[in-house]
Parts: C-alpha cells; sequence; structure tokens
C-alpha cells in the first residue's frame, strides 16, 4: 500500500518535473536572433538594444533574444547551426551570403501578398534591395541607407584653391583634383594622396570600392544579376579595362595615390587622404570619434560617385543586410511576425528617428525629421543611383577573380587586358562549377 | 612433462592476454575518442570525396573521380598547392637550420641565457591570430616597424603584404619567427642528451670548434632534426590561420595555401564534395612528403 502510494507520489512527481518546464516554455517561448556585432552593423538598426523588441515581446508574450556573432564567421556558423537542425529563429545577414544561402535552399521566402505590399510602400533603392526577380523576397532591408560615396575633406579643398561645396563629378575631374590634392614631403614621398585607394585585403572589398568605376564605364559583374545560376561575366571588355585603368593612370602617370595607403576610410579619416569611395555610413559612424575636427558638413563632403564623362549616368553600390527567417526555424511564425514587426511602417518611422538612421517608407520621408535632415536627404539623392550585388551563385568565384585582377592589374604584375582576360576566365569557371 | 608445459603456456598465454586486456582498457576512452572525432570525420571526409553534397538538403549525389578531375584542371588550386609547396619548403628547412644554430649557442652559458631562451619560445605560446594581427601592423606600409627601421637604415621600404611578390615572403617570415622557439627548445634538450665525452675525446685528437660540430653535433642530431622536419612539414602543409589573418589568400591569389582554399570551397561556395576531394589531396600529399622524409632522413643517423 505505502509502496504503491510511494510510486504514484513519485510519478507525479516526475510528471511535474517533466511536464512544468515545457509548461513555462509554451507560455512564453524564445525567439533566437543573430547579427554581427561590431562596427560592421553600426549604422543599421542596433540589434544590440536589449530593449529593441520590449513592445513586442509585452504583446506577443515572447522573449527575443538577440545574439551578436563574429562577422568573419557568422556565415559558417549559421550554416553549421541549420546542418544541426539547430538554426536560429531569425537572421540579420549580409546579401553578398545570399546565393550560398539560396543554393543551399536555406531561407524562407517572404509571403508574396506581403513582399508586394512592401515593395509599393518603400522607396526605390529599398525595391532595388528588397526585389530579387519578379517580387520575390527572402527578407526585408534593413533602414539606414548604406549606399556608396564620394566623400572628400573640404579643408583640403580649400587649401588646394578647390570649391569645397563642388565635388568631381567626371573622371577627368577626379584625376584633375587628385593632382590638386596630393601632397609630398622634401624627398618626394607621397605623404598624402589626392585619392585613396582600395587595392588589398579581401577581394571582394577591393571590387566593392571600384564597383562604381566598373558599372559607370558600362561593364559589370554578370550578364544577369538576378539569375541564380549560369550566365557569363561582363567586366572584360572596354568598360572594365576603362575602369582599372582609371586607378592606373593616378597611380603611374598622374601620381597622386599610392598603395602604401591601405585603407582609403581610415586615411580619409586620419587626414592623409583627401578623397575616397566607400560606405558613406561608415564614414558617418566613425567621423565623430576619429576626426572630431572635420564635422558634417562643414569638414566633409559626400556624393555620387563621379560619371565616365559629362552626361553619363553615375552608378554605385547598394549595401543591405536583411531581416530574414530561415528554413528550420523552431518559432517560424512567430520569427515572421518579429520581423513584420520590425519593419513595420510605424517602427521605421519611430526607430529611424530613435536610432537616427534613414526609413525606407515613403511615407516616411515625408515626415520630420527627415524631411529637412540634409544628411539624410544627400543620401536619398544618391541611393536612387545604387545597385545590389546580382545574386549568381558564382558570386564568390567573381569577385574573388575580379579581386584578385585589379590587384594585379595596379600593383603592376599584369597588365590590364591580361588581369581581366585571366579574371574572365576564373570567374566563368566558377560560375560553371557554382550551377552544377 | 609435455602436459605440465602445455598447462604453464596456458597459464602464461591467459595472463599475458589479461595484461593486455587491462592495457586496452586503460586506453580505451582515448582510442574512443580518436576513433569519434578523428578516424571517423577522416572517413567521412574521403566517402563525401566522391559525392556533390548538399548538407542542408541531406542530398548526397554520387559523382565518382569527378571532383578530383575537376581539381586536376583548377587553376585556383593548383596555385593554392604550389603555394603552400613553397611555403613548406621554405619554412621548415629554415626554420629547423636558424634553431639549431641557436641552440648551439644556447649551449653556452652567457648571462641573460635564460631570458633570450624565454624571449624566442614566447612566440610558440602565443595564439597565432593574435600575434598574426600585431604583425599586420609590423608590416603596414606606412606605420609599420619594419618600414621604419628600412627608413632609419635608409634602405629602400617594402610594400610586404601589398604585393603579390612579396606577401609569401612576408608570411614566410612570420611563420619562422613563430615556430623557431619550439624547435630551438626541441634541440636544446637533444644537444643535452650528447654524453660531454664525446667532446672531451675530440678535443683531445685536437678537433676544433667547427669540426666537434660537423663530426659530433650533427650527426647525432639526426633523429631529432628528422622529428622536427617531419613535424614541421605536417603543421606547414596545414597552414592556415596566419594566412587567413594577414593576407586573406590575396593579393591576388599569391597566398592562396591548400587549407585556405579548401575552407573557402566548404564554407563560403558549399561545395563540400569538392572540399573534401581537396582535403583528401592534401593528406595524401603530406603522407607522401613524411614517408620520404622519414626514410631519406634516417640514411644520416649515426649511433656511436
Amino acid at each position: 500500500m505505502s509502496r504503491s502510494r510511494t510510486s504514484v507520489l513519485l510519478v507525479a512527481v516526475l510528471s511535474l518535473a517533466i511536464g512544468l518546464p515545457g509548461v513555462s516554455a509554451q507560455a512564453q517561448p524564445t525567439l533566437t536572433l543573430w547579427y554581427p556585432a561590431g562596427e560592421i552593423t553600426q549604422t543599421t538598426l542596433p540589434l544590440r538594444d536589449p530593449t529593441l523588441f520590449a513592445p513586442f515581446e509585452a504583446t506577443a508574450k515572447v522573449k527575443v533574444e538577440m545574439v551578436a556573432l563574429d562577422y568573419d564567421t557568422m556565415q559558417q556558423k549559421i550554416f553549421a547551426a541549420a546542418a544541426a537542425r539547430n538554426v536560429p529563429d531569425i537572421l540579420f545577414i549580409d546579401t553578398s551570403w545570399m546565393p550560398g544561402f539560396l543554393k543551399e535552399e536555406l531561407l524562407e521566402q517572404v509571403d508574396p501578398a506581403k513582399a508586394k505590399r512592401w515593395l509599393a510602400a518603400v522607396t526605390p533603392e529599398i525595391v532595388e534591395l528588397s526585389d530579387y526577380g519578379k517580387g520575390t523576397m527572402w527578407g526585408y532591408p534593413q533602414m539606414g541607407i548604406d549606399v556608396y560615396g564620394l566623400t572628400w575633406n573640404k579643408q583640403h579643398f580649400k587649401e588646394a584653391g578647390l570649391d569645397p561645396e563642388r565635388p568631381p563629378r567626371t573622371w577627368d575631374e577626379l584625376r584633375e583634383y587628385c593632382r590638386k590634392l596630393v601632397r609630398r614631403d622634401a624627398t618626394g614621398k607621397i605623404v598624402r594622396v589626392g585619392y585613396a585607394i582600395r587595392h588589398v585585403g579581401h577581394p571582394h572589398g577591393v571590387v566593392h570600392k571600384h564597383l562604381w568605376a566598373i558599372w559607370g564605364a558600362g561593364a559589370d559583374l554578370i550578364d544577369d544579376p538576378n539569375a541564380l545560376r549560369g550566365g557569363r561575366v561582363k567586366f572584360n571588355n572596354e568598360g572594365g579595362r576603362a575602369a582599372l585603368q582609371l586607378v592606373l593612370d593616378m597611380l603611374n602617370v598622374d601620381k597622386c595615390t599610392s598603395l602604401d595607403f591601405p585603407d582609403p576610410r581610415a586615411a580619409f579619416l586620419k587626414g592623409i587622404a583627401s578623397m575616397q569611395i566607400s560606405e558613406t555610413v561608415s564614414i558617418r559612424a566613425r567621423q565623430p570619434k576619429e576626426a572630431p575636427d572635420m564635422p558634417w558638413p562643414t569638414g566633409w563632403g559626400m556624393a555620387l560617385p563621379p560619371a565616365r564623362k559629362a552626361g553619363d549616368r553615375p552608378a554605385t553600390l547598394l549595401g543591405a543586410w536583411l531581416f530574414s527567417v530561415p528554413r528550420g526555424a523552431k518559432n517560424r511564425d512567430l520569427a515572421w511576425r518579429a520581423v513584420e514587426w520590425v519593419n513595420s511602417e510605424i517602427n521605421d518611422y519611430n526607430f529611424a528617428r530613435k536610432y537616427g538612421l534613414t526609413p525606407r517608407y515613403k511615407s516616411n520621408w515625408q515626415k520630420e525629421p527627415f524631411k529637412s535632415d540634409a544628411y539624410a536627404q544627400a543620401l536619398l539623392k544618391m541611393a536612387p543611383y545604387g545597385r545590389r550585388l546580382p545574386i549568381n551563385l558564382g558570386l564568390n568565384g567573381i569577385m574573388d577573380a575580379l579581386g584578385g585582377a585589379i590587384q594585379k592589374a595596379w600593383h603592376g604584375e599584369a597588365t590590364v587586358q591580361q588581369a581581366l582576360a585571366e579574371a574572365e576566365r576564373l570567374a566563368n569557371k566558377a560560375i560553371a562549377d557554382a550551377a552544377k | 612433462m609435455a602436459s605440465i608445459r602445455h598447462s604453464a603456456g596456458a597459464l602464461l598465454g591467459r595472463a599475458h592476454r589479461r595484461h593486455y586486456l587491462q592495457a586496452y582498457l586503460f586506453i580505451s576512452p582515448v582510442i574512443v575518442l580518436f576513433t569519434l572525432f578523428r578516424i571517423w570525420p577522416s572517413l567521412q571526409t574521403l566517402y563525401f570525396s566522391f559525392f556533390k553534397v548538399e548538407l542542408l538538403k541531406g542530398r548526397l549525389t554520387y559523382v565518382g573521380l569527378q571532383n578530383f578531375i575537376d581539381l586536376a584542371q583548377d587553376e585556383i588550386f593548383r596555385r593554392a598547392i604550389a603555394n603552400t609547396l613553397i611555403y613548406a619548403l621554405t619554412i621548415v628547412p629554415l626554420s629547423a637550420f636558424l634553431a639549431m644554430i641557436l641552440a648551439v649557442l644556447f649551449s653556452e652559458h652567457f648571462h641573460l641565457r635564460e631570458l633570450f631562451k624565454a624571449v624566442y619560445f614566447a612566440p610558440m605560446v602565443t595564439s597565432t591570430v593574435a600575434a598574426a594581427v600585431v604583425w599586420w601592423w609590423l608590416y603596414n606600409p606606412q606605420f609599420g616597424l619594419f618600414n621604419s627601421v628600412l627608413r632609419v637604415l635608409h634602405l629602400p621600404e617594402q610594400p610586404w603584404l601589398l604585393s603579390s611578390r612579396m606577401a609569401l615572403p612576408s608570411v614566410i617570415i612570420f611563420s619562422i619567427w613563430k615556430t623557431l622557439g619550439y624547435n630551438m627548445v626541441i634541440y636544446i634538450a637533444a644537444l643535452q642528451a650528447i654524453p660531454a665525452m664525446f667532446y672531451e675525446a675530440a678535443t683531445i685528437d685536437g678537433a676544433g670548434p667547427f669540426q666537434r660540430f660537423v663530426r659530433i653535433t650533427l650527426p647525432l642530431l639526426a633523429p631529432t632534426t628528422t622529428f622536427i622536419l617531419i613535424y614541421n612539414t605536417i603543421f606547414a602543409f596545414q597552414v592556415f590561420d596566419q594566412v587567413l589573418v594577414l593576407t586573406g589568400g590575396g593579393p591576388a591569389f599569391s597566398t592562396n595555401v591548400v587549407v585556405l582554399e579548401l575552407y573557402t570551397q566548404a564554407f563560403q561556395r558549399y561545395r563540400f564534395g569538392y572540399a573534401s576531394a581537396e582535403a583528401m589531396v592534401l593528406f595524401l600529399f603530406i603522407l607522401g612528403v613524411t614517408v620520404l622524409q622519414y626514410f631519406y632522413s634516417r640514411r644520416f643517423e649515426v649511433a656511436y
């Protein structure tokens, strides 16, 4: 009798022990969101802010746990987690990872009806970043326009007798300004470049910072930016050669830039480069700390990269991070709700205002402070000229090959023709391999 | 008599078996772990190398030798093999030679000897990634220490990691600095094991320091040299982290090495079958070179 009572009691205790966590877990599930930590996402929605999802958590009875990862290894960690069937519910991902993720069918597609509404409501550059062909969306792009642009040091312009409010608008002007801005020491060594170039480090970065010239000259990374498989590269042509030659001329003919200046942004903020082209948001974020005596807009200016010649349409790169939901997310529906909440029209406005970002909805651009914010408006003027990276599965190979070609040509290890011909061969092989 | 011998033999055999059984029992945890984390993944890699692997879809498509055929035609992989070979063939003998010289120097007594030993050994216990980050700054053409020294000496400044010609030598210099301490300590231990009477006898016979080094030290260090060469070769072929931090394989693939290429194919392009084939090629390379080295080095070993 007592033994049976003990057994019943034991079973009851065990049931409670096993069941209680399940009950509490059902009461408040946890959504996990992975994002890259550090400077790389400094100019996007601050996911490091633990209160960010507080209103959503309160209404949806859910806990959103935001996990910061190292950018360099994040892609691999996402993949490993997916392979282990333990993928987080929400991912904040770099669009350059998209091809690989799509190849492995790692991402959920945004509901077509919601995608249609989104594309109708946001500004053109956000449409460019969102639409992966025929209205297909794999996530919602960040708030905060990440457009590559020319930044220049206005003090240097004044010293060189140039109008500090008028940046170079054509390639010829860029070279002319570069020659006027370069400074040398008594031995003739360049101590300040007129225009800083990115020529080292990861080849993708080298390509990113020169795409304005490649696109601006009519060349391209690939013939169809929305094709996942197949295609051919389009940079080994007159435009591509001209784009590489432009910098070579600045290096060897004008002698106004140098290969001894590793990072254009760092050089610009240190005051040893007068002009550079890269992520404008990065300069905006870093300048107050790294170059406090060069404030926006009196200390430095920002504009579209120069066009090849007067009358040509300039082109530039649009970077973006995406809020996406991976296949296999444990709390799929809740994850989508959280993503849609962050990207709703009202939160687009609230967060952009609160964190000093630019909004994405057309309606929000009609409201203050964005309507009369000089910096935000300057970004908005540049954004329509921006393009995103193609989606092709061979993108990594294309970027590696082209980045290598740029480095070889600028370092004088191959002619422009040789470098681009080799890159074309390698990149087309990468496209073919990726499509297998 | 025969039966006594038989039962004694049986007893001995049983004791022998029990003895071995106990031994295997003691080492079984290690064997299990080694099988689980080394042998099994290696066998899986071999298996994957014959497939197109779509990990997330859980799909394996048999492609036979296609991955290996593609590898043979892959320019970038061939370049990675060449870079790895150049790296290994440079760093292994150079590091061993310099370590031997240092070990011989440190076998003499002098002021602050232990401090110098510690200084040379310190890189070995430093994280490769952390050390590589520091060296990345040292190599900076504008602000780096190396070019500052060259400037002071009125020597031409170098682009170091920024040039395709200089990047691999720059990585090699770093790696020599990193491995020197370990090799030196191994040599110091080996030198201390050489009996002093050999040197005394040689001195009595009128042998000078150079002759003593060539006739006694060098031959008696041969087994240690064999070990160092093989050990360093295995690790040189697996070079990865310093390349990733210092150059990322660039500029223009000039420092792209096999493990970095393998990593890129697997974790950036998701071609796991192809990357597995690359891993198998690397394994065969290391195995071949190690076997060659082992048999070739043994010819120089002597015993007094």
